[in-house]
C-alpha cells in the first residue's frame, strides 16, 4: 500500500508492508516528489505505536472529575456527548461550544469536523494547531502576495543559487528536507543560516548569524537596508508588480548594519555578507521555521521576509521562492480546510456573504458570520466561564501549549471535554469523554504538505479493538447532533470540498494518484508548482510591501531570569511524542535536556549531564543538563516531547499581535543545580 | 565523479584543503610515527583536524599498510617483492621471521620489536632488501646485519646512459623553463611542442602525455593541478626513486613546465613511503629552486607562478593507478574510480589534473629546451620517441639503472649491457614493466623493446623494470608469489579483482593441481571485468606462464 | 538530446546519459549489483557489461556514457558471461547463500547462477550486530557493492559509513565500527533500503 507519512510536513510517500494485520515494515516510495525515495527514521521505522497496547480500543467516560476513566459503549459515549452539547447548546448558546482539529488528521477529516462545528453545533469557535506554530506565516503571505502557502517546491532548493534559512534547522525537524538542502550545498548552493544555535547545516552553509532570539526583525531589515543600498532592488518588478515599497524605503535607512548589529548581536559585515550573497544570487529561496513564526512579531519578520524577495524579484520562478516549513503533517491542509475560527475553506471568511451563502446552500442551514475563538481565547474563556464545552480531536494541549498551568485551569473550568484520541494524554486526564481514533495507517483521506502538495493516504492495516476511523466518529457524533454528513468515503468529502472551493476545483482521488496535485488546482486539473509567475493573488495582481520597524519581543532577560530559553525539537521526536514515544526512538533519545553552553554551564556550576532546574516568570522545571557549543552563551534550548518534564509550564503568554502564535522561541529563564535556592514561584502540583 | 567510495567526501576534503586542513591521511600517519598504532583517539583528532568525517576517517586507517602494521620500539620492514624473492625464495623473510619469533604485520608481546612486509624498496639491484627503522640495508647477508643490529645504508645502484648524449641521467638545470619563459613562448606552443614530440607515459599505460595535457588545459576549472605520480610500486622498478633521489629538479622542471602548458600554478608529488630518502631529496630540490626563483608566485619575472608540495603515502601499491593516487593525495581510502570523468576533467579536488609518471615529468625539459625533433631522433630504430630508463634486479652481473634507446632487443639488454646473470646462472625468463607485465622465457629474448613489440609477445614496457628469474626458480612459485602480492594489494572495490585474485591464489597457493579451464575462465573474467589494470593485468603473466611453462605449473 | 539503439530499439536520451540510462529507457534489462538509481553509478560490480559495437570488449553500461549513434547489445556474450562469472564469485565469498527476497539472488536467478563452483575463504559468520532498535548489520553478508556508504553521503548526508579494509577483507562499518547508534548515523533506513543482500537490514526482519 503506498501512503503518506503521518509525522511531519514533508509528506513522504511511503510504502507500507502489512503482515497479519500488523505494520511488518514501511519503505520510502521511490517515486514520491516530496522524497525521492528517501525518508527519515520517524516515517520509516517509528510505526510501533499502532499497535502498542496503550492505544486507545475503547470509548471511555469519566463519571467524575479526578476519577479514572471507565470503558462505555460507543453508544453510550455519543449518547452522553449529545446529551451535554444540547444541554449547554440550549443553556448558554453555540458559542459556548468550541472544537478543536486535529492538524494531524486528513483533509476529510477537518472538514467534517469544520462541518459538525458550524453545522451541527451553529458555532465558528474552532481552530487547529497552526495557531501556535505557522499562524503568523499565513498571515504574512495572505497579506503580502495573497495565498496562504509556499510560494514553489521542495525542488526549488535544488535550483537556487542561495537559500536563507532563518529559525529553522531541518536536518532535525524536516530530515528529508534538510537532506536535500544539505546536498544541495555540497553541490555549491550558498547556504546562509540565521539561528541562536549553530544549526548542523551551519557547518555546510558559507555564512552562519546567530543573533538574539526575537530579533529576527532586525535582521531582515538589516539585510533590506544593504541590498537597497547596494543596488540589488529589482526596480522594474517592484514598479510593475508591487505596491508599498515607498513605505518600506523610508523605514530602511535606519537599520544600518551597525545598528542591526547592536539589536541583533551580529557582526554587521555578517549582515553585509547575507545580503550581498542573496542579493548577487540569481535564484534565491528563503525559507523559516517556528523561530521565526513563534514570537511576538513572528508575523511581521514574515513580512519582512516576504519584502526582501519582493524587492529583489525573487519569486515565482524556479529555484527562486519563499519555502516556509510546515511542521505537521497536515497543518497544511487544516487550515485550508476552514478549521479556522475566521474562514472556510481556502482562507475565505466566514463574515464573507457570497461565501456563507455557498455552504449555506450545500450544507442546508444557516451559518454564523461571527469569527469564532482562536485556541488563546478559547482557554481565556473557559477560564472566564463563557466557554463551556470543547471537542478536540488529536491535539495535547495540556503538553504543548503554552503556559500549562493557565491551560489546566481552562480544561478544569469546562462543563465538558470531549477528546478524541489515539493514546490517553495529558489533556485526556481531564476529558469526560475519550472516543479512542485511528492513526495515519488506519485512515483514508489526504495530507497538504508544506509545498501545498495533496497527497493521498491508504490505510495499511485497521484501528485496534473498538476504534474507529476520526472520519467515521465524526460522521457519527454529527449525526447524532441532528446533522447528517451526506458521505459515504473521504472521497465524497473530497469532491464536496471541490465543488465548494475553486482552489481546489480540479482535484479529485483519481486525479491526485501517487503524485499528488498541488493547490491552486484548475478545473480541468493543472496544478501549481510555483505560484505568483504571473500576478499576486491580491487584487489589482499586485503584492504588498510592510513597513515594520523592529520591536522587542514579550520577554527580555533581567537580572531574576538572565537566560533566554528557546524550546523545539530533536530528530528522534515528534512535538508531544505521543506516537514516538511509543516506538524504538526511545531508545534512541529517552529524555528532554537542556542545552548549555560551556560559559554559561561553568558560571553555574553546572556540569554535563546534572538535574537542573529552570525557572521562568509562570513555572519551573527540572531536567538534565547538557553543555554544548552549539548553543551561545545567554541562550538555553530544550524540547517538549517527554510529558514528564511539562516544558510549557515555563512559556508564558506572550504571543503574535496578529495570530496570538505564542512566543515559545523568547521565555526568560533562571537556571541553576538543583539543591540550590528553593524555587520562589511554585511548580504545578 | 572522481572519489573514494562517495562523492561528496571529495567536496568536503577541498573545502577544508581550502582553508590549510590537514587530511585524514597525515593525521594518521603521524599518530604511527609518534606512538606506532593508530587507536580511535587518533581517529577522532585526525576526523576534528582533517574535516572528513569520523567513519571516513575509520576507513583510511583500515586501507594503508603503513597504518595497518603496528610498529615496536624497533620497526623492522621486510621486503617481499619479486625482485627479493627471485633472489632468495622468500627464504630471507622464513628465517627473520624465526629469528624474531614474530609474524609478519606482527609486534612482540613487550613491544621491542615489529616485523612487517613491504613491497619493494627500490633496491632490487642488491636484493634481498630490509628496512630496519629508517636504515636500509640489502644484500646476501642483510638477515645477518639485521640480526646483529649492524644495518648500514645500502649503497645506490650505477646508473649510465648508452646514448650519444645522456639525456634522463644527468642533472636538471632548468634551461627548458628558462627558454621557454625567456623566449616568451606561449602556453599553447609549449603544449603543441610536447604533442609533437609524442612523449608517451612512462608508467606503464603509454598514453602520449600531450593529448592528456591538452584534455587538461580546455577543461574548465577554478584552478588546475599537476601531480606527479612518484607511487613506483613495482617490485624489480627503482627508476623514479633514482629520479627522485638523483635528479629531483629534473622533476621540478618537468612540472613547471606542465603547469605553464596546461594552465595550472600547482604541483604535488606523490611519492610513496617506501621511498624514505625521496621526499627529502625533492624537497631540498624545491627549496633550492624557490631560492633561485625557479618556483615561486612569479617565476623569473614572467608572471607566471608554479610550486609543488611533497605528499608521502602510506603503504599501497593500487595508489599508483591514477584516480587511486588522487584519493589518496585527499587523505581519502586509495580506490580506484570509474572513468569517465578522466582526472583530466575532474581531479584532484574535482578540477582538472594532470597525472604523469615521474619519469615522463623528467623527459619534457628536453623537449623545452631541443624541440619535439630532437625528441624523437633519440631512437632512431622505432616508432617511440624519446629514451627510456630501464633497471635490472640482482640477479644480473651488472644491475643499475640504464638510459636506452626503444627498439633495442632484449638479449642485448640482458646479455650485453647487464652482462647476462651473475654466478654462471641462466635466464629462464624475464618479467618485463612490473608484476603485470608478461613473461618473456629467453627463448624470446630476440624481441625488440618497444611497446607494440612487446605487446605482441603478451608482454608490456611497463614502467621498464626488467626481472630475470634462474633456473632455480620454479614457475608455478612464481605464479603464487605475483598472485599473492595482486591479491594483497587488490583496493577492494571491483568485485572480479577483490574476490578473482583471492581465489587465483588460492589455486596456486597449496599443493593441488590447476583446474585449467577454471583458471582460464577466471583470467577472462579478470580481464574483461576488472575495473583497472590491477586486476585486469593480473592475468598477462599467468598467461605467459601457461604458454611458456605449463608444466611446471602443475596443472591438473 | 543522443540517440541510440539498444538492443534494435532506437531511444533518445538526454546529453552525458549513460549506456544503463538508455538501456532502461528502452525497457530493457540489464543485471546491477552496485547500481542504485538514487546514486551516482559507482562502477564496482562489473556485472553490467554490455556490447557496443566498435569496442574491443564488453563495457559497464552503468559509467559509459551514450554517444549519438552508439549500437548497443545488452546480451553481448561474452559481457554475460562475464557476469554470471562475477556473480557466481560473489556467491563463493558468502557463507550462505543470499535470501531468495534480495537483489543478489534475484540478479544470480535471472543470470543462471547456481551453487558457487569455488572452494575456498568465506566471510566468517559472526552474529548480527543489533545494538541499534532498528538497524541490524550482518557484515558476512557485505559484498562492497558501496551503496549504504553512499546512500549516507549522497542521499542523507550524514556520513556514518565507510568501507574498510582492503581487497578480500573489505566491508563496511558505521562510525569507528562502533555500530549505528554510536556512530553519526541519523536512522534514516536508506542504507537498508539499498542493500542488496541482508547485510545491512530491519532488525524486525531478521530471521
Amino acid at each position: 500500500m503506498t501512503t503518506t507519512c503521518g509525522y511531519c510536513g514533508v509528506g513522504c510517500r511511503l510504502e507500507t508492508h502489512v503482515r497479519d494485520g500488523r505494520i511488518a515494515s514501511i519503505t520510502p516510495a521511490m517515486d514520491g516528489p516530496a522524497n525521492e525515495g528517501h525518508t527519515c527514521l520517524k516515517g520509516r521505522f517509528a510505526h510501533q505505536f499502532s499497535r502498542n497496547r496503550e492505544r486507545l480500543t475503547t470509548p471511555l467516560i469519566r463519571d467524575a472529575r479526578g476519577a479514572d476513566p471507565r470503558p462505555a459503549t460507543w453508544d453510550e459515549a455519543i449518547e452522553r456527548i449529545v446529551a451535554e452539547l444540547t444541554r449547554i447548546r440550549s443553556a448558554h448558546g453555540p458559542d459556548a461550544i468550541a472544537g478543536l482539529a486535529s492538524s494531524r488528521a486528513t483533509n476529510e477529516d477537518c472538514y467534517a469536523m469544520a462541518r459538525l462545528m458550524r453545522a451541527a453545533i451553529g458555532t465558528n469557535n474552532i481552530d487547529n494547531c497552526s495557531r501556535v506554530c505557522h499562524s503568523p506565516t499565513s498571515f504574512a503571505l495572505r497579506k503580502a502576495l495573497g495565498l496562504s502557502g509556499a510560494t514553489g517546491s521542495f525542488s526549488d532548493f535544488d535550483h537556487a543559487d542561495a537559500t536563507i534559512l532563518i529559525g529553522a534547522n531541518p536536518t532535525e525537524g524536516h530530515p528529508v528536507v534538510g537532506a536535500r538542502i544539505k546536498q544541495a550545498t555540497l553541490r555549491g548552493m550558498k547556504l546562509v543560516t540565521i539561528d541562536p544555535r549553530r544549526i548542523e547545516l551551519a557547518d555546510y552553509g558559507v555564512l552562519h548569524l546567530a543573533p538574539r532570539p526575537g530579533s529576527n526583525a532586525a535582521v531582515m531589515l538589516g539585510i533590506a537596508h544593504v541590498l537597497e543600498r547596494d543596488g540589488f532592488v529589482n526596480q522594474a518588478f517592484v514598479d510593475e508588480r508591487t505596491e508599498g515599497f515607498e513605505a518600506l524605503h523610508a523605514l530602511l535607512p535606519s537599520y544600518t548594519p551597525e545598528a542591526v548589529s547592536e539589536i541583533a548581536g551580529v557582526p554587521a559585515e555578517g549582515i553585509e555578507e547575507a545580503a550581498r550573497i542573496y542579493g548577487e544570487a540569481a535564484d534565491a529561496c528563503i525559507s523559516w521555521g517556528l523561530g521565526v513564526t513563534e514570537h511576538k512579531y513572528g508575523s511581521e519578520v514574515a513580512q519582512l521576509i516576504c519584502d526582501v524577495a519582493l524587492m529583489t524579484g525573487k519569486i515565482g520562478r524556479p529555484g527562486s521562492a519563499l519555502l516556509p516549513l510546515r511542521g505537521q503533517n497536515n497543518v497544511q491542509g487544516s487550515s485550508d480546510m476552514g478549521a479556522l475560527p475566521d474562514t472556510y475553506t481556502a482562507y475565505r471568511s466566514v463574515e464573507d456573504e457570497e461565501v456563507a451563502r455557498s455552504f449555506e446552500a450545500a450544507w442546508g442551514v444557516p451559518l454564523s458570520r461571527r469569527k469564532g475563538y482562536t485556541i488563546p481565547q478559547m482557554f481565556d474563556a473557559a477560564v472566564a466561564g463563557d466557554l463551556k464545552a470543547m471537542y478536540i480531536f488529536g491535539e495535547d494541549v495540556a503538553q504543548t501549549d503554552p503556559d500549562t498551568a493557565h491551560v489546566v485551569h481552562a480544561l478544569e473550568s469546562l462543563d465538558f471535554l470531549v477528546c478524541q484520541d489515539i493514546f490517553e494524554t495529558e489533556t485526556t486526564r481531564y476529558a469526560d469523554v475519550i472516543l479512542p481514533a485511528s492513526s495515519f495507517l488506519e485512515k483514508e483521506g489526504t495530507f497538504t504538505n508544506a509545498e501545498r502538495r495533496v497527497q493521498l493516504v491508504a490505510p495499511a492495516i485497521e484501528p485496534p479493538g473498538e476504534a474507529r476511523t476520526d472520519f467515521e466518529i465524526i460522521k457519527v457524533v454529527s449525526r447524532a447532533l441532528g446533522h447528517e454528513l451526506p458521505w459515504a468515503t473521504p472521497s465524497d468529502a473530497m469532491d464536496e470540498i471541490a465543488a465548494l472551493t475553486p482552489d481546489w476545483a480540479g482535484i479529485s482521488y483519481e486525479r491526485l494518484g501517487r503524485r499528488g496535485l498541488q493547490w491552486p488546482v484548475a478545473p480541468d486539473g493543472t496544478d501549481a508548482p510555483i505560484l505568483y509567475a504571473e500576478s499576486f493573488e491580491l487584487p489589482g495582481g499586485r503584492a504588498h510591501f510592510a513597513a515594520l520597524p523592529y520591536k522587542a519581543p514579550g520577554d527580555a532577560a533581567d537580572d531574576e531570569f538572565p537566560l533566554i530559553l528557546v524550546t523545539g525539537r530533536r530528530l528522534q521526536h515528534y512535538n508531544a511524542g505521543t506516537m514516538t514515544r511509543r516506538t524504538g526512538n526511545v531508545e534512541l533519545m529517552d529524555a528532554d535536556v537542556l542545552e548549555i553552553h560551556p560559559d554559561d554551564a561553568a558560571r553555574l556550576w553546572i556540569s554535563d549531564g546534572d538535574r537542573i532546574s529552570v525557572r521562568s516568570r509562570v513555572g519551573r522545571i527540572e531536567l538534565p543538563a547538557q553543555v554544548t557549543e552549539r548553543i551561545e552563551p545567554g541562550h538555553v534550548f530544550t524540547t517538549f516531547h517527554f510529558p514528564a518534564t511539562r516544558t510549557n509550564l515555563l512559556v508564558g503568554a506572550s504571543a503574535d499581535v496578529n495570530t496570538s502564535c505564542p512566543e515559545y522561541k523568547v521565555v526568560a529563564v533562571d537556571v541553576r543545580p538543583i539543591g540550590e535556592q528553593p524555587a520562589k514561584v511554585p511548580a504545578l502540583a | 565523479m572522481l572519489g573514494d567510495v562517495s562523492r561528496n567526501l571529495v567536496e568536503l576534503v577541498r573545502r577544508h584543503h581550502a582553508l590549510d586542513a590537514p587530511t585524514a591521511l597525515d593525521v594518521l600517519k603521524e599518530a604511527v610515527e609518534l606512538r606506532g598504532e593508530v587507536t580511535d583517539a587518533d581517529r577522532r583528532e585526525a576526523a576534528a583536524r582533517s574535516g572528513l568525517p569520523e567513519a571516513a576517517v575509520h576507513g583510511v586507517s583500515t586501507f594503508y599498510d603503513d597504518l595497518l602494521q603496528p610498529r615496536g620500539a624497533r620497526h623492522v620492514r621486510v621486503c617481499t617483492g619479486t625482485a627479493c624473492f627471485a633472489a632468495t625464495g622468500d627464504a630471507h623473510v622464513d628465517a627473520l621471521r624465526s629469528a624474531f619469533g614474530v609474524g609478519l604485520g606482527e609486534r612482540s608481546s613487550d613491544g621491542s620489536v615489529s616485523l612487517a612486509e613491504t613491497v619493494c624498496l627500490g633496491f632490487c639491484h642488491s636484493s634481498p632488501a630490509v628496512r630496519d627503522g629508517d636504515t636500509i640495508d640489502a644484500g646476501p647477508d642483510v638477515v645477518a646485519r639485521v640480526l646483529a643490529d649492524a644495518c648500514v645504508a645500502a649503497a645506490e645502484p650505477a646508473w649510465e646512459s648508452t646514448l650519444a648524449e645522456p639525456v634522463l641521467t644527468r642533472p636538471g638545470d632548468w634551461s627548458g623553463l628558462a627558454r621557454v619563459l625567456d623566449d616568451g613562448v606561449a602556453p599553447e606552443a609549449l603544449l603543441e611542442d610536447v604533442k609533437a614530440a609524442e612523449i608517451r607515459g612512462r608508467g606503464g599505460a603509454g598514453f602520449p602525455a600531450g593529448v592528456k595535457w591538452g584534455f587538461a588545459r580546455a577543461s574548465e576549472g577554478d584552478e588546475k593541478f599537476i601531480v606527479a605520480n612518484g607511487d613506483e610500486g613495482d617490485p624489480g622498478s627503482y627508476i623514479d626513486k633514482y629520479l627522485m633521489e638523483r635528479t629531483p629538479e629534473r622533476l621540478l622542471e618537468g612540472m613547471a613546465l606542465a603547469g605553464y602548458a596546461v594552465g595550472a600554478s600547482h604541483g604535488f608529488v606523490l611519492v610513496r613511503s617506501e621511498y624514505p630518502l625521496s621526499k627529502p631529496a625533492l624537497e631540498e630540490a624545491a627549496a633550492a629552486a624557490r631560492a633561485e626563483g625557479w618556483l615561486g608566485d612569479d617565476v623569473r619575472g614572467s608572471g607566471f607562478a608554479f610550486d609543488v608540495t611533497v605528499v608521502e603515502g602510506a603503504g599501497s601499491y593500487v595508489v599508483g593507478e591514477e584516480t587511486a593516487l588522487l584519493a589518496c593525495l585527499q587523505g581519502l581510502r586509495g580506490t580506484v574510480s570509474a572513468r569517465p570523468p578522466f582526472p583530466a576533467q575532474s581531479g584532484l579536488h574535482g578540477m582538472p589534473t594532470v597525472v604523469n609518471n615521474v619519469e615522463t615529468l623528467c623527459n619534457v625539459p628536453f623537449v623545452a629546451t631541443r624541440g619535439a625533433d630532437a625528441y624523437r631522433a633519440l631512437s632512431p630504430d622505432a616508432e617511440t620517441a624519446g629514451s627510456k630508463l630501464v633497471c635490472f634486479n640482482e640477479r644480473f652481473a651488472r644491475p643499475g639503472v640504464y638510459e636506452v634507446p626503444f627498439g633495442v632487443s632484449m638479449r642485448w639488454l640482458c646479455e650485453e649491457l647487464a652482462g647476462g646473470l651473475r654466478d654462471g646462472r641462466t635466464i629462464k625468463a624475464v618479467q618485463i614493466g612490473g608484476p603485470l607485465g608478461g613473461i618473456l622465457p629467453a627463448a624470446r629474448l630476440d624481441t625488440a623493446f618497444d611497446f607494440d613489440a612487446l605487446a605482441a609477445e603478451g608482454c608490456m614496457l611497463g614502467h621498464g623494470g626488467i626481472l630475470a628469474f634462474d633456473d632455480r626458480t620454479s614457475m608455478r612459485d612464481v605464479a603464487r608469489h605475483l598472485l599473492r602480492f595482486g591479491a594483497h594489494e587488490s583496493c577492494g572495490k571491483c568485485f572480479p579483482c577483490r574476490i578473482g585474485l583471492q581465489r587465483a591464489h588460492a589455486m596456486f597457493a597449496g599443493e593441488a593441481p590447476v583446474e585449467q579451464a577454471r583458471l582460464e575462465q577466471l583470467l577472462e573474467t579478470l580481464e574483461l571485468g576488472s575495473l583497472c589494470a590491477h586486476g585486469g593485468g593480473m592475468p598477462a603473466p599467468i598467461r605467459s606462464l601457461l604458454k611458456w611453462f605449463p608444466d611446471e605449473l602443475g596443472l591438473a | 538530446m543522443t540517440r541510440v539503439a539498444v538492443d534494435g530499439i532506437d531511444v533518445e536520451v538526454a546529453d552525458g546519459a549513460t549506456v544503463l540510462d538508455a538501456a532502461r529507457a528502452a525497457g530493457r534489462w540489464v543485471p546491477t549489483l552496485c547500481f542504485d538509481e538514487r546514486q551516482a553509478p559507482f562502477g564496482a560490480c562489473r556485472v553490467c557489461l554490455v556490447g557496443v559495437e566498435g569496442a574491443p570488449a564488453p563495457l559497464p553500461a552503468c559509467t559509459t556514457p551514450c554517444r549519438d549513434g552508439m549500437t548497443i547489445a545488452t546480451e553481448d556474450p561474452a559481457g554475460r558471461r562475464v557476469a554470471a562469472a562475477v556473480v557466481e564469485l560473489v556467491l563463493s565469498e558468502l557463507p550462505e547463500p543470499p535470501a531468495a527476497h534480495t537483489e543478489l539472488a534475484q540478479v544470480a536467478d535471472a543470470l543462471g547462477v547456481g551453487e558457487p563452483r569455488w572452494p575456498g575463504a568465506t566471510h566468517a559468520p559472526q552474529p548480527a550486530d543489533t545494538r541499534h532498535p532498528y538497524l541490524a548489520f550482518r557484515h558476512e553478508l557485505c559484498i562492497s557493492c558501496g551503496r549504504c556508504v553512499r546512500a549516507c553521503d549522497e542521499l542523507q548526508g550524514t556520513f556514518a559509513l565507510t568501507a574498510t579494509g582492503r581487497g578480500f577483507g573489505a566491508n563496511v562499518a558505521a562510525g569507528l565500527d562502533e555500530g549505528f547508534r554510536a556512530s553519526a548515523c541519523v536512522s534514516c533506513g536508506a542504507c537498508a533500503d539499498t542493500c542488496p543482500t541482508d547485510a545491512i537490514t530491519e532488525v524486525s526482519l531478521l530471521p
